[in-house]
């Protein structure tokens, strides 16, 4: 957490109410996406025990496991859960737009849309994760062959679950965590995973500090949890009974009372999803309220790319995604994130200037009016006369980035500042920093008009570079050395689900 | 470790029951002195669980009931898992230690140490001295003393206080070691599991450990004789299949043996309270604790706390303590304290970083950090309004 | 009725809140009302059913296909052909495997300890007058019952014994058996192929089939139990023999068929077993 932040909790504290901490939304919220909340089984792995799911507020579909250890009624789930999840995703693939590839030398296609899946909370993603898992080994033959929605049902979830991971991307969000990027709340980061709590803080109900309201939206009577875990109140009042005497009306073989016994049994679930249904709303408005950051198409479009990429795989019968990364699919995964975490992380610094006072803090960054400029500076020192203008900035920031270093300002991208002098005056507070430009001035030997900063204007310098990161080198999967486990074994490769997968034993 | 009991004296025990009241002590267990391990630094919570004061009926009585509590569906499961483990003369446990630690075929007996006699309501006193009995004889190395002890009764001292606790399971290797078992119903899928959940099973074994090498140290033999790897058994991916992991918990001991140690020092904290300190939770004819709820606050108060947000899955009085907390960085969490220069009250680390109060001493840094992210903060959120508006 | 119903769900509300306020009592008491307006619900909602002209729900307990046989006689058929005391969750496997499903969740513990009481009773009021009864296995240290198994009362005193070697020997022994049995089954269910695999995997060697290692062939399974129980044979046999020597010097009937659980007054056992004589039917009923 940044001092920034903190000092954020702190006014929501004294305020009582959760302050901004961005200036804009730095996530793309969909025109339509897709609330899933889940509820898990208490103590077994995974096992669903229904969902609230759909693309409108006001008409959510509930998906029921009346016993939830019965593993036909599990892959029932599965399916039904494919019948909304399935046809969500296809509605996307329609248009597609053309985008220059490998330097402009050809030409490939994505979708102008794509999906995205909004779930309450993290677990609500590890349910996601894990359900994928489960699924995406199934077989249509054999032993408990399953409908073949099923398989890709598993692999979507573990895309969706995969993407979740990549910084940046908005294809699967955490609404706690979507909330907690833009507001800081007076409690902590392990109260903030709660949603009810959280939304209590952002937006209170009339009359009450967010502090109270929090405490009333923590009661499980009046706020149940999120999911996937049921509040083990609900588990042994409410629900343990009503499963108890589902079976038995199911046992009875009367289709009345079994109709009545699971019309009861879906009531006492809803009433534990309804509530956090509603919040799921609320936060997407709040969001959608929120101007949206200059960057976030960018990354919205990455998003469509790895979706239409792998609407293709898909398409093409690709094999389920494997358990585990081979060590070299590792390296390259892990190698992508920080890159993403990184690039997603200058990119909101850009965007934003509440981000970037970050930076200005433990000046990497700082602002600073144009007191000097010489725009039309030759530097004849070398075998070439080239432009160097130099400008002279006067900052009352912090200032910790010494001669020689290159900034980068986030108005001017393409243009790089060199830093020449750094000239603290202590009485003042404040210091003139001496920036010797180069990049983005024109091809002559007198710059482009508006490509030098001018006296009184008012810019960012930062070490932060927005530029491209090279992608790092990597040995093929072959030639995975043995000291990283040599070539990759079966279960590190999508392969085709064998016989046994298929088996695995679900209880 | 050995001398826990030695340590309080005979009026810290009159005290701790007047602090307790006319209530039974509540009596530890793994579960509980594996929470101890958790903010080690509130003296609140030493001296209620070293009097043995039952903390979720304070907690509800005075209104800020815990919310701990465990499904039937998850007590359910554990313990189905647990009796198919352990079927059989432990079938599917004998097969994953053969694997893991390499468990000779010859090595299979069993002895069931939940029952003595096969009556229902058994001492203590009776089942520790049988599995004491038993497992001594193994550390002894006689010929046919047992391999498998499922459901053993171990000892530990607690701040004076005999404490029994009962492992899943110890597994004892001829001429070699005895291995902790603790069999959990959490999966562990494609090689991983919750990380929360190990490390909640981690400590726990680890109070067996300490407890079964006490044990040993008090019978003469060597107390290294029982591994600090414990064997932690859980159904893989999503079957039934139980699939076993050696778990380090190394670092749990020394935890663990470290707050123990504490909590013989409970004089000394005691030495600072108020000597008719009470937490009687004694019913009248109609069940409703004789004190009113604001004696019991008012009690609580003059024990210091040290709360932080991590106690909210800890400590039973984490609700009580945290409405105290209100106003201080550290209800924020311990890196939002940190950020904030360490200062004790967000008044007056906001009071700094506007201006408003001057800094002690110790504060200066801390208000210059303070005053510069105010200022930043100030002229961002000023100009994008203006930019908005 | 929707009064009713509003009373039920405020009801499980405040259950649940005096849960986690440990309130016992209170807990108990409001327990109580629940039970009373669900009752009172089950009621409204039957006459409303019947002034609908519904036919009245079927009774419950009505007996499900599959085996008609009366529980103790399912137990005693597995337990006859695995020929070893065992846990009552095998025992009805074993029976699902063989003899097909009924005997499978109508036999759990809680129903075990039960017939058990049930058997021990109709033994003392008149002994041997069955030809069989479903007994206990003594623990070779205290021949008290041993904990979750059952055993036939018509075998030999030694193969009721548990030592410590016992369990695993049987467990090898009900390999053997259930393996041998498989292999003249002609087509074996899937269910019998699970249960054979379920022994095989747990003991070394039993599931080495080059190249096919899911797969499972009886004869294999049984040289491999075979292979293992001889290493734990000798010990476990002297063990029991010595333990069951000492039950016959030491033991009353009763005591030798149920285990010795009240050392001190055993007038009163004989009192109590007399008095009551609940018979077998109660069991069956729940259980069939
Ligand atoms: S909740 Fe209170 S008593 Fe418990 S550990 Fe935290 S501060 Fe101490």
């Amino acid at each position: 957490m940044s001092t920034l932040t903190a000092l954020a909790r702190a006014e929501a504290v004294a305020v009582g109410q959760a302050q901004r901490i961005t200036t804009v939304r730095h996530l793309h919220v969909a025109d339509r996406p897709l609330v899933f909340i889940p509820l898990s089984m208490a103590g077994e792995a995974n096992a669903p025990l229904a969902a609230l799911v759909g693309t409108v507020p006001d008409d959510p579909r509930l998906l029921v496991v009346p016993q939830p250890r019965n593993r036909d009624q599990r892959f029932g789930f599965a399916a039904e859960l494919a019948e909304v999840l399935l046809p969500y995703l296809d509605s996307f693939r329609g248009v597609t737009e053309a985008v220059a590839a490998n330097r402009g030398k050809e030409v490939r296609y994505r979708y102008v849309d794509a999906p995205q899946v909004l779930v309450p909370n993290s677990a609500g993603i590890g349910f996601v994760r894990m359900f994928g898992r489960s699924t995406r080994f199934r077989r249509t033959d054999g032993d408990y062959p399953v409908q073949p929605s099923v398989p890709l049902l598993g692999q979507w979830l573990t895309f969706l679950a995969d993407r979740a991971e990549h910084p940046g991307s908005g294809m699967l969000l955490a609404m706690t965590e979507a909330l907690g990027l833009h507001w800081a709340t007076g409690q902590s980061a392990l109260e903030d995973a709660h949603l009810a709590a959280l939304l209590a803080w952002i937006d209170p109900a009339d009359g009450l500090s967010g502090a109270d309201a929090a405490v009333v939206a923590e009661d499980p009577l009046r706020w149940p949890p999120a999911g996937p875990a049921t509040d083990p109140t609900f588990d042994n009042e409410m629900l343990a009974p009503a499963m108890a005497a589902y079976q038995e009306a199911v046992g009875s073989g009367d289709e009345v009372r079994r109709s009545r016994a699971r019309g009861v049994l879906e009531e006492a679930v809803r009433s534990q999803l309804g509530p956090t249904w509603e919040l799921m709303w609320r936060g997407v408005s709040l969001l959608r309220e929120l101007p949206v950051g200059s960057r976030v198409p960018g990354r919205w479009a990455e998003d469509r790319d790895v979706f239409s990429t792998f609407t293709l795989y898909v398409d093409g019968g690709g094999y389920p995604q494997p358990r585990r990364d081979g060590a070299v699919n590792a390296a390259q995964r892990l190698h992508r994130l920080e890159r993403a975490l990184q690039s997603y992380a200058v990119q909101r610094a850009y965007d934003d200037p509440l981000v970037m006072a970050d930076h200005r803090l433990t000046g990497e960054a700082f602002v600073g009016e144009v007191t000097l400029a010489d725009a039309h500076r030759i530097d004849d020192s070398g075998k070439r006369r080239v432009l160097r203008p130099r400008i002279q900035v006067t900052t009352g920031d912090v200032v910790l980035v010494t001669a020689g270093a290159v900034l980068h300002s986030p108005s001017r991208p393409g243009q790089k500042a060199r830093v020449v002098f750094v000239t603290p005056d202590p009485a003042s507070g404040r210091t003139d920093v001496v920036l010797e430009l180069s990049g983005g001035l024109g091809r002559s030997l007198s710059p482009a008009p508006g490509s030098v900063p001018e006296v009184g204007d008012r810019l960012c310098y930062t070490t932060l570079s927005d530029s491209f990161m090279p992608p790092g080198e990597f040995p093929s999967r072959e030639e995975t050395p043995w000291t990283h486990g040599g070539p990759p074994k079966a279960y590190e490769e999508p392969v085709e689900p064998s016989v046994d997968d298929a088996r695995e034993e679900w209880s | 470790m050995t001398s826990i009991s030695m340590g309080t004296s005979r009026t810290t025990a009159e005290r701790l029951a007047t602090i307790r009241g006319g209530a039974k002590p509540k009596r530890h267990n793994a579960r509980t002195i594996a929470a101890l391990t958790r903010n080690p630094g509130c003296a609140r919570r030493a001296v209620l669980d070293t009097a043995g004061v039952d903390k979720q009926r304070l907690a509800a009585y005075i209104d800020f009931p815990a919310r701990f509590g465990q499904s039937g569906f998850a007590i359910a499961r554990g313990n189905a898992f647990e009796a198919q483990v352990k079927a059989s003369g432990a079938a599917e446990l004998v097969k994953l230690l053969r694997e893991r630690l390499g468990l000779p075929i010859p090595e299979v007996a069993y002895d069931d140490l939940e029952t003595v006699t096969g009556r229902e309501k058994e001492t203590a006193e009776v089942r520790y001295a049988r599995s004491r009995a038993l497992l001594l004889r193994a550390a002894a190395g006689e010929d046919g003393a047992g391999t498998l002890f499922d459901h053993p009764l171990l000892g530990l001292d607690v701040a004076g206080q005999r404490v029994y606790l009962e492992p899943d399971l110890i597994a004892f290797q001829h001429e070699g070691r005895f291995h902790v078992v603790e069999i959990k119903s959490f999966a562990v899928v494609d090689g991983q599991a919750d990380p929360g959940k190990v490390s909640a099973a981690a400590i726990q074994s680890a109070v067996y450990v300490l407890a079964m090498r006490q044990m040993l140290a008090e019978a003469g033999h060597d107390p290294e004789i029982v591994a600090h790897d414990v064997v932690l058994v859980c159904p893989r991916d999503f079957s039934n299949q139980p699939t076993a992991v050696l778990v380090d918990v190394r670092k749990q001991l020394a935890v663990l043996r470290r707050q123990l140690g504490r909590m013989t020092k409970v004089e000394e904290m005691l030495a600072v309270l108020p000597p008719n300190l009470c937490f009687d939770l004694a019913p009248d004819a109609d069940g409703v604790p004789t004190r009113a709820p604001e004696a019991l606050v008012d009690a609580l108060q003059t024990v210091d706390a040290r709360y932080a947000p991590d106690c909210l899955s800890v400590c039973e009085l984490a609700y009580f303590c945290r409405a105290e907390a209100r106003g201080c960085t550290a209800a924020l969490g311990t890196s939002a304290r940190e950020e904030l220069g360490g200062i004790e009250r967000v008044e007056t680390a906001l009071g700094l970083a506007k201006g408003e109060l001057t800094p002690a001493d110790d504060q200066a840094e801390a208000a210059t950090l303070l005053r510069n992210a105010a200022r930043l903060r100030a002229e961002v959120l000023v100009a994008a309004a203006g930019a908005a508006g | 009725m929707e009064a009713l119903e509003r009373r039920i769900d405020a009801l499980r509300a405040e259950i649940r809140r005096s849960v986690v306020a440990r309130d016992t009592a209170r807990t108990k008491g409001l327990r109580a009302e629940l039970r009373i307006a669900e009752q009172e619900w089950e009621q409204a909602i039957s006459d409303l059913a019947e002034e609908a002209g519904d036919p009245p729900p079927a009774a419950a307990g009505r007996s499900s296909a599959g085996s008609l046989l009366p529980v103790r006689e399912q137990v005693h058929h597995a337990l006859t052909l695995l020929s070893v005391p065992a846990a009552p969750k095998l025992v009805a496997e074993v029976h699902a495997a063989f003899f097909g499903a009924a005997a499978a969740g109508g036999l759990a513990a809680g129903k075990l300890t039960h017939l058990r009481r049930d058997e021990k009773r109709s033994f003392g009021t008149a002994p041997y007058a069955r030809p069989y009864y479903l007994c206990a296995a003594l623990t070779a240290e205290h021949l008290a019952p041993a904990r979750g198994l059952v055993a036939v009362s018509t075998w030999p005193l030694e193969r009721r014994i548990v030592g410590p070697l016992s369990p695993r020997v049987d467990f090898l022994t009900a390999a053997v058996r259930v393996a041998e049995r498989a292999g003249t089954v002609p087509a074996g269910s899937s269910t019998l192929a699970r249960l054979v695999w379920r022994f095989a995997s747990n003991i070394p060697g039993a599931l080495d089939i080059a190249g096919r290692p899911d797969t499972v062939d009886p004869v294999t399974v049984i040289r491999a139990a075979e292979a293992e129980r001889v290493v734990h044979a000798d010990a476990d046999r002297a063990h029991r023999a010595a333990a069951a020597e000492r039950a016959r010097r030491q033991l009353d009937q009763v005591d030798q068929l149920f285990g010795n659980t009240l050392r001190t007054l055993p007038g009163k056992v004989t009192r109590r077993g007399g008095a009551v004589s609940r018979g077998n039917p109660t069991v069956q009923e729940k259980t069939a």
